[in-house]
């Protein structure tokens, strides 16, 4: 009985990816379990030919072993040296709305692959013109985020990679973006999109073992970690070190008075000991706080 | 349409980023409502909260009355523009502006009836047939907005939608987007970090900086009465003048003193100082670089409000010229007419007029006078 139910799970998984309709007849548990056997059989064949997702996926989650790569992707007529980039999409939830909506702004003639990765993330494999640069990229990841949000109301996130120069650099690139979604998400939070190569300091942070990290922090605060400042003054405190440590920008930008920004950074070089105007303080303050941050984020100090 | 009331909005990320905090404000139906402050001031997390993108950290969210702090944004009847934009490259402008209530299954009779609507709205009616390649910057622009109007929504939410055009583009669809406003009579929430695009759309403005809300007024009176100095700082283009003064109270005379410079503070500026308890402390003199003045009538009407310099740069922009000088250290601009014989390096006398100037608390950045 059991055999019977695979088995007519597998004859409509047949029809769903090749549109063949079978009706078998097994009279015996073990005919239906032989049957069973050919029909996945055929499946993973059929895959394996014709489906261009099914091979993307798999090689894109180091499935697919390096040598089977040319042949199948000639056979999928899927090009192995077009220069290509990786997006990775996540959302609530990758449903048929939000595939007919990629679909849609990546039309078949774009060569442009939609790869589902599971049931909130979807990779886009795009092609890249010779002529399209970095900037072009952003762009488009821009503009497919927020189109995505406008359409499907919905909140996305959305990382990519480098350029790939060939097929064969597909998982690790995957590893990259997944990667880049990960920092994005706890680092910088507040941001929707996230390029492999502006995760700063993060990427080096989420390496680092948590016990690694609590001894850091007891180096630089003691026993008195602080939880997190007020927004003033982390605002203040990020835009300085955005301004290179100079107070006259920091203060013009923030429109507040020099003075004032003076005052908080005697503030905090009276509660943690470090002068912010000094660059080896500066530093160990930023990389203290965005530790601080991935601990909470991360594993609820 | 709609009204909105966001009571004690807050919103704090889970890296412990408070990004906004306590917001409060009451929109009218057919409102259109500027957010404007610095980047990371928290107002495009402010309109992703009302759209239901981010989860509502504390606080009541309510449109037309009804609380939609856990509502689906796609329940909430609230329509995006953004500022990245994409449009449906193989579709035509119809198709492109039909496509989101295709997905909604929507009968085709309405879909056509509301964007033929739309299309007539945005003057996209010649436009219908042709592919996005075919069409302008601003055509472009417009299909996008159009696409937020055929869900005929209660609340449109607008972030920072002309950012990408240039700037001859954006000053054209600012005056498209008022013109939209009026036509729709709709409730608009619009994000910018542009002042100007703020003071020309907005029935309102709130400004905002570090996830507090500053000052929410007409365009109007957030330029005549700022309430701190951010305010002064931010609205107004070249920003406002900024001055150390010591103020000193002699009976019923208040002056403001600045290096060599002696002001004399008008009555209508005194009682606050007085009372305040100003006499010997140092305030923040402000003043909007049109009320620097270096007419020789002025000047000569002004013997109380004479401050001199040397002009560092000269900058003719045709219609008015901007004078940049130094005073006690601290950068001044002054936006005189054209016919100025002023030039860099020419010792300059100026006159302030000492009726339009701003006086702030050094300690509280607040504002004394208005």
């Amino acid at each position: 009985m059991e055999y019977m139910q695979k088995l007519q799970k597998a004859l409509q998984e047949l029809n769903h990816i090749t549109g063949i309709t079978l009706d078998i007849k097994a009279d015996t548990p073990e005919e239906a379990e032989q049957a069973l056997i050919q029909i996945k059989c055929l499946c993973t064949a059929y895959r394996e030919k014709y489906n261009s997702t099914d091979f993307l996926q798999n090689l894109m989650t180091g499935v697919l072993p390096a040598y089977d790569i040319d042949s199948r992707a000639s056979r999928l007529h899927i090009s192995t040296s077009d220069r290509r980039v990786l997006f990775l999409l996540e959302i609530k939830s990758v449903n048929d709305t939000v595939m007919e909506i990629l679909k849609n702004l990546f039309p078949s003639q774009t060569k442009t692959y939609l790869i589902p990765v599971s049931v909130n993330v979807v990779g886009i494999l795009h092609p890249i013109a010779p002529d399209e640069s970095e900037e072009t990229i952003r762009n488009t990841a821009y503009a497919v985020a927020d189109t995505l949000t406008t359409e499907a109301l919905a909140l996305v996130h959305l990382s990519y990679s480098g350029i790939m120069d060939s097929l064969s650099e597909l998982p690790n690139v995957f590893q990259e973006t997944s990667l880049a979604l990960k920092i994005g998400k706890i680092f910088y939070s507040e941001q929707t999109v996230f390029p492999y190569n502006e995760l700063g300091i993060g990427r080096l942070i989420y390496q680092l073992p948590v016990s690694l990290c609590q001894s850091f922090l007891k180096e630089i605060f003691g026993s008195k970690i602080p939880d997190s400042f007020d927004t003033e003054t982390s605002v203040a405190i990020n835009r300085f070190f955005q301004n290179n440590l100079n107070i006259a920008e920091t203060s013009r930008q923030l429109h507040m008075h020099r003075n004032t920004l003076i005052y908080r950074l005697d503030q905090i070089q009276k509660r943690t000991g470090l002068d912010l105007r000094l660059f080896e303080d500066a530093m160990t303050f930023k990389i203290a706080l965005m530790i601080i941050n991935y601990l909470h984020s991360e594993r609820n100090l | 349409m709609a009204s909105l009331s966001l009571e004690g909005i807050q919103k704090i990320y889970p890296n412990g980023f408070h990004a906004v905090k306590d917001f409060n404000l009451e929109i009218e139906d057919k409102e259109f409502i500027i957010f404007v402050g610095p980047s990371g001031c928290g107002k495009s997390t402010t309109l992703r909260m009302i759209a239901g993108l981010e989860d509502i950290s504390g606080g009541t969210l309510k449109i037309d009355e009804k609380v939609m702090n856990d509502v689906e944004p796609k329940d909430r009847d609230i329509a995006m523009v953004f500022q990245n934009y994409a449009l449906y490259p193989h579709m035509t402008v119809y198709d492109n502006m039909a496509f989101g209530l295709k997905l909604r299954k929507v009968p085709k009779a309405e879909i056509d009836k509301k964007v033929r609507e739309a299309a007539r709205i945005l003057d996209l009616e010649k436009l219908l047939d042709r592919k996005p390649k075919a069409l302008s910057g601003g055509q472009r622009q417009r299909v996008a907005m159009g696409r937020a109007i055929v869900r005929n929504p209660k609340v449109f939410l607008m972030d920072e939608p002309l950012s990408n055009l240039d700037a001859k583009l954006r000053v054209q669809m600012r005056i498209e987007i008022s013109k939209l406003h009026e036509n729709l009579g709709a409730t608009i929430i619009y994000v910018t970090h542009d002042q100007t695009e703020a003071m020309t759309l907005g029935t309102r403005i709130v400004v905002m900086k570090d996830g507090v809300v500053q000052q929410v007024d007409t365009p109007q009176n957030l330029y005549n009465t700022p309430c701190n100095l951010f305010v002064a700082g931010f609205i107004g283009s070249p920003q406002m003048n900024f001055l150390d003064a010591v103020c000193s109270v002699k009976g019923d005379d208040v002056t403001l003193t600045i290096g060599k410079h002696v002001l004399t503070v008008p009555v209508s500026k005194k009682k606050a100082l007085i009372d305040g308890g100003y006499d010997g402390k140092t305030v923040v003199l402000g003043i909007r670089p049109e009320d620097v003045h270096d007419s020789e009538a002025f000047i000569s009407n002004s013997p109380n409000s004479i401050i001199e310099s040397t002009i560092k740069v000269y900058e003719l922009l045709g219609a008015e010229v901007f004078l940049y000088f130094d005073v006690e250290g601290t950068q001044m601009t002054a936006r005189v007419n054209p016919r100025t014989t002023l030039r860099t390096g020419d010792r300059a006398v100026f006159a302030l007029d000492m009726e339009k100037i701003h006086i702030f608390d050094k300690e509280t950045e607040l504002t004394i006078t208005n």
